[in-house]
């Protein structure tokens, strides 16, 4: 299998399905009991805490256990309705688990505004800065778009936001191991992470909260993760996540290299047999090992699907439920056109891939394309 | 091995089709195809999608999936709706396999590299002398040559049907053999889009509906109808009116839609004789072959399920018709089509325009 689908998802490290395998087997004590196999849970999960934080630069007190990524975007949205000031701002090219959500609490009487893109992907501060009205609560702008890549200047908002006393989320779920992801440095009150992304287990992520006192829960029962977050915590999933996360800061630096070089080496090998590649976004603000292709004159599900035969795993974005290809609404915002949106495909390379795979990659690429 | 793409819906039918193809020694991949956008945020499609899926995992045959919603509407579904505003009953089966699937699927399938699509209709081909010949399946109860008699000699000849020697229960015995757990599916009934919704209520939404006067071929009235495009010619349940309404205790049958007055009218008992006609007229006619085959008698069905009667032809253009049968006809309706056999053999046929005595 050639996986080139990172952004999608990512394989579990080795080392972390091992960590999860032998607690599945053997740690199986609620973590609220008291006695000593509840408290051997409650350690491993609080280890766990610990090296999710160290790996954004937060406390463990900062760190809220999730389901993953789309509920801890869903726990901020909601806990605004609370607000006095009812007003959110977010951008038109956020994943759907912050748009859908916007669009469903509409009837519960949160107001939002969504600034545009410019055509390279890239959100305007300024534009951002136009929307604040005296209502505004909360700007929630993603760290970098799954899609394109694209890097938002989410440290410039947080300054605006800061001196009109409005809160800042971020959805940095592709960004984990990729780039420094680093809380301080960014001065964000809520950021949302997927351990899936980063080389750890689904159904487990992250919700990052500067302020634990100041929010509320979203899913109520028992007073897991101190009232946050109820529900019997998921141990292995949560170690796994632990783990996996202090790896991809560890080895930050020669992933990135990885990733920056086999994205030169796609880029440069498709040059050479198509000239009329459309790369999508700004190519040099954005996630290392993620870069989006129009190949005019080509389907993407047709690409898709000659590419699979071959056993690369390659997407173009978005697919619902019934797997057809839609034109991605991030490729619109940023300008293109129906056809050429569905002429695109998304290469997103991980740890794993290696220069020989990207070569099999490209000779496929140049035998299934329609010049 | 040369490659068969098949049209995969998630039903029992094409997955035994495709295990079909697959035992055969073909190289076998699934198409699912998405011809209708939901309007509810519910997607029924996902469940297709997830059957169609396990079926393609069981039999380890890629599954790809391409949304003709577009090429539907703009094809199928506008001129359905023209045909309903025009008091007629249109068959969009028909239409789709003519424009979408055996058209806009079967190009797409030769872009995905297949050099020949499969489908899980019960309907056989053959060739003989260069000629391709679309026969009934052999489960007659299930044959479905009626819904493709609109195909042409490319078309057929690009086409397999791996179950149209088989009857259904062998297919659901097949079915729960290989363990495809849509082997108890429901057969799907009616017209696709409209799948388990209410015929009138999915009508309402896209026509203005027009209540009128129902009236017997007496002239008298008895009562009122919601709009005649909810009304087929032949229809008798849904009319409001119950039987023994005169001293008759027979139950009403709708024989004319006027579209002039808005009246629907209505006559009683299945035997009354106004319910039963001799001649038709058509036009819209297709010869699977390319031309009219050298005869001037067939076999005639006017409706899905119909009898076979025969006929002879009066008059024929490249595209009209008019035919005579031996018997008077139940329930002839206008927007259904007329399609001609010799034995099991589907020659074609034409849209129905009006009938006569």
């Amino acid at each position: 299998m050639y996986y080139f689908d990172h952004s999608a998802t990512t394989p579990l490290i080795p080392e972390v399905s091992e960590l999860i395998n032998n607690i599945n087997r053997e740690i199986y004590g609620n973590p609220s009991s008291v006695y000593s196999l509840g408290r051997k849970s409650r350690s491993i999960i609080e280890n766990a805490r610990n090296q999710v934080a160290n790996s954004i630069s937060a406390n463990p007190e900062q760190i809220i256990f999730t389901s993953g990524g789309t509920e801890s975007n869903n726990h901020i949205l909601w806990s605004i309705l609370k607000n006095n000031r009812n007003h959110v701002i977010s951008n038109k090219i956020e994943h759907p688990a912050i748009l859908k959500v916007l669009h469903f609490l509409n009837k519960y009487g949160l107001k939002h505004d969504l600034v545009g893109v410019l055509s390279d992907g890239i959100v305007s501060v300024e534009e951002i800065e136009k929307a604040i009205l005296p209502e505004t609560s909360l700007i929630s702008l993603m760290l970098a778009n799954n899609e394109i890549g694209t890097l938002q200047p989410v440290k410039e908002v947080v300054e605006i936001a800061k001196k009109n006393s409005v809160l800042v989320h971020t959805d940095a779920v592709q960004c984990l191991g990729k780039i420094d992801v680093n809380v301080l440095d960014l001065g964000v009150d809520f950021l949302s992470l997927s351990a899936h992304k980063f080389y750890g287990p689904k159904g487990i992520g992250v919700l990052y909260v500067k302020d634990p006192k100041q929010l509320s829960s979203l899913i109520i029962g028992g007073g897991q993760e101190r009232g946050l977050r109820a529900g019997t915590e998921s141990i292995s999933a949560i170690a796994g996540m632990g783990l996996a996360a202090e790896y991809c800061v560890k080895s930050l630096n020669r992933k990135r290299e990885l990733l920056l070089k086999l994205e030169n080496q796609l880029k440069s090998g498709i040059n050479k047999f198509y000239k009329e590649a459309i790369y999508n976004g700004n190519q040099s603000k954005k996630l290392p090992g993620l870069t989006n292709i129009s190949f005019p004159k080509n389907q993407s599900a047709i690409m898709m699907a000659k590419l699979d035969r071959d056993g690369i795993a390659i997407s173009n974005g978005p697919a619902c439920g019934s797997g057809d290809v839609k034109p991605s609404p991030v490729l619109s915002e940023i300008g293109l056109d129906n056809q050429t949106n569905l002429a695109s495909l998304r290469f997103s390379f991980g740890s794993t891939n290696t220069e020989k795979e990207v070569d099999y990659l490209l000779n496929k690429l140049e035998l299934n394309l329609v010049k | 091995m040369s490659r068969v793409i098949i049209g995969m819906s998630g039903g029992v039918d094409s997955a035994v089709a495709a295990s079909v193809l697959k035992e055969k020694g073909y190289d076998v991949e699934a198409l699912f195809m998405k011809n209708w956008e939901e309007d509810s945020q519910y997607c029924t499609a996902e469940q297709d999608y997830n059957d169609a899926l396990q079926v393609c995992d069981n039999l380890k045959i890629p599954l790809h999936t391409v949304n003709f919603a577009k090429e539907y509407w703009e094809n199928v579904f506008e001129h359905f709706l023209e045909e309903y505003k025009n008091g007629r009953t249109p068959n969009p089966d028909i239409l789709c396999n003519n424009e979408i699937k055996f058209k806009k699927f079967l190009n797409y399938a030769f872009e995905l590299g297949a050099d020949k699509i499969a489908t899980g209709h019960y309907v056989q081909n053959e060739e003989k002398n260069g000629n391709i010949k679309l026969i009934k399946g052999v489960d007659s109860k299930k044959d479905q040559s009626y819904f493709l008699h609109g195909l042409n000699q490319k078309q057929v000849s690009n086409s397999l049907f791996p179950i149209g020697d088989y009857v259904k229960s062998e297919v659901r015995k097949m079915a729960e053999e290989q363990g495809f757990n849509n082997f108890k599916k429901k057969d799907s009934v009616g017209i696709c889009f409209i799948g388990e919704r209410n015929m009138k209520e999915f009508l309402k939404q896209y026509l203005p509906a027009n209540p009128g006067y129902i009236i017997t071929d007496k002239g008298e009235s008895i009562g009122e109808h919601d709009g005649l495009m909810y009304y087929t010619i032949g229809q008798r349940k849904g009319l409001g009116v119950g039987g023994g309404h005169s001293d008759l205790d027979a139950p009403w049958y709708v024989i004319e839609k006027d579209l002039g007055n808005n009246q629907l009218i209505v006559a009683q008992g299945h035997n009354n004789s106004a319910l039963y006609h001799k001649h038709l007229k058509a036009s819209n006619l297709h010869w699977v072959s390319g031309s009219p085959p050298n005869r001037d008698r067939y076999n005639a069905k006017v409706r899905y399920r119909a009898n076979d009667v025969p006929c002879k032809i009066n008059e024929m253009s490249n595209t009209n018709i008019s035919i005579e049968f031996d018997q008077a006809c139940f329930g002839i309706a206008p927007g259904q089509s007329v399609v001609f056999y010799d034995g099991e053999v589907c020659l074609g046929g034409a849209v129905i325009d009006s009938y006569s005595n």
